[in-house]
């Protein structure tokens, strides 16, 4: 078999590209020409004769045709990317964006749904795989009740207390009359007779009274003139209040009172020896009269000052007592009495 | 000249089934080969031509039914085309259509009396 020269080769490739085969066609057509020129050899023929009948059947205008198929089935195959793309720069970038778009974006969806269940999904994972606690470690168990709470019954406000019915007494109608004509007086209405009155008062109306007539006082008895009824109510002797809304305080103030005090208080010779000083609290009762009871000793230093306390408080002068909604009450009274060394 | 191009016409309805038959025998052909072969058989009365076979083998390929592997021979890449399974079916399916129809032109073409027999 013969075989073509590498040239004669290079000659029949330049010939179909410059016919317009496109290159992804060439080196299929080429070996076809190349075969046929090779049994057009082996026939006898020259290469010269050979070439000639390749280009009558391999004419350019059959080459065109061929390309133009190629491309039509090529389209058929060719997605929207690659029409926008023809003739562009693929390799910048963007070509590959837009290929690989759909399972880019598939793979993140996925991802997405994955991570976001996950996500969801993690505390009931978690409350899976963690062991129930064991029994030793549980400290304590509380158990929920449920508890009804039923709103506080309010007391039933006090019965209110109905005014006694002022006493009554029997009425009967006694009407003043008018001077009219006769078709005018009304018939019905007789004056009382003195039967009527004698257990009943002239009245407006006729009134069944439920007190006896016998029992009215006169009216000059039951209010004396210029006079009001004072009613004094005094406060329970065996209450001692602490504090006051007016504290009972020394007649003439606390000046007057240390006057007193440094007047009547000696020093104990004991103390004075012994060189105690100090405070006593004493406590006394304020009578509601003013007068000093009950003094004792809240807390002394001894050595004869608290007994010397205790009688210059019982010397003390009548006070003014101290009062409780205007009333004069017993209050129990802390005071210091100071023993100081000069 | 008239003959070859009126056998062109039937040779471009039946060019497919051809192509899918012969590769159906032998397995892996190329392009010239075919033509060869076409030729050898039908002793020079089926002539194709590149220009029909070559974009019929394109189509075949992106159909599915063909695969092609190319070898290099004598320093030219040769393209030989296979077929794949649905290929296998689609040469069956379409070479027993073509003897349905060829009967049938058979029948038509025949004159009365002997068609009636």
């Amino acid at each position: 078999m013969k075989r073509l020269q590498e040239n004669r080769i290079e000659l029949l490739k330049s010939y179909l590209k410059n016919n317009g085969l496109s290159p992804e066609l060439l080196p299929e057509i080429l070996d076809h020409l190349a075969c046929e020129a090779e049994e057009r050899l082996w026939d006898g023929n020259s290469f010269e004769h050979a070439f000639k009948g390749i280009v009558e059947t391999a004419d350019p205008k059959t080459l065109q045709i061929l390309s133009v198929e190629h491309n039509h089935l090529l389209a058929m195959e060719k997605t929207l990317n690659d029409i926008v793309f023809e003739g562009r720069n693929k390799s910048y970038g963007a070509y590959q964006l837009r290929k690989g778009y759909k399972s880019t974006m598939q793979r993140s969806v996925l991802l997405g749904v994955t991570f976001f269940l996950l996500v969801m999904l993690l505390p009931d994972l978690y409350a899976r795989l963690t062991p129930d606690p064991k029994k030793e470690d549980i400290g304590f168990e509380a158990t929920l009740l449920t508890v009804d709470i039923k709103p506080e019954a309010t007391p039933p406000p006090a019965p209110i207390e109905l005014p006694k019915p002022e006493p009554q007494v029997n009425t009967k109608r006694f009407v003043s009359y008018d001077v009219l004509p006769d078709n005018m007086v009304p018939e019905e209405i007789t004056p009382p007779t003195i039967d009527d009155l004698q257990h009943a008062v002239p009245g407006q109306e006729n009134i069944e009274g439920n007190a006896d007539i016998a029992e009215i006082v006169p009216p000059a008895a039951e209010a004396p003139a210029g006079k009001g009824k004072v009613v004094e109510t005094e406060a329970p002797k065996e209450e001692t209040f602490i504090a006051v809304e007016q504290a009972p305080s020394y007649l003439g103030g606390n000046a007057a009172m240390a006057d007193f005090l440094r007047k009547n208080l000696k020093y104990p010779r004991q103390a004075a020896q012994a060189g105690i000083q100090g405070k006593v609290f004493v406590s006394f009762v304020v009578g509601a009269d003013g007068k000093i009871e009950d003094v004792k000793t809240l807390k002394g230093i001894g050595f004869g000052c608290d007994e010397e306390a205790e009688r210059v408080m019982k010397l003390m002068p009548n006070w003014k007592p101290g009062r409780q909604s205007g009333n004069a009450v017993r209050v129990r009274f802390n005071m210091p009495v100071v023993f100081q060394l000069e | 000249m008239d003959t070859n191009t009126t056998s062109n016409e039937y040779v471009r309805g039946t060019l497919k089934t051809i192509v899918l038959n012969l590769l159906a025998e032998q397995k892996r052909m190329y392009g010239y080969e075919i033509t060869q072969e076409v030729k050898e058989r039908t002793s020079g009365a089926i002539a194709l031509t590149f220009g029909a076979l070559y974009p019929v083998l394109h189509k075949l390929e992106q159909e599915g039914l063909l695969v092609t592997e190319s070898v290099e021979v004598d320093g030219r890449l040769r393209k030989y085309y296979s077929l794949t399974t649905p290929g296998s079916e689609a040469a069956r399916t379409k070479t027993d259509d073509l003897e349905r129809f060829v009967d049938a032109i058979r029948l038509l073409l025949a004159p009365k009396g002997l068609a009636t027999e």
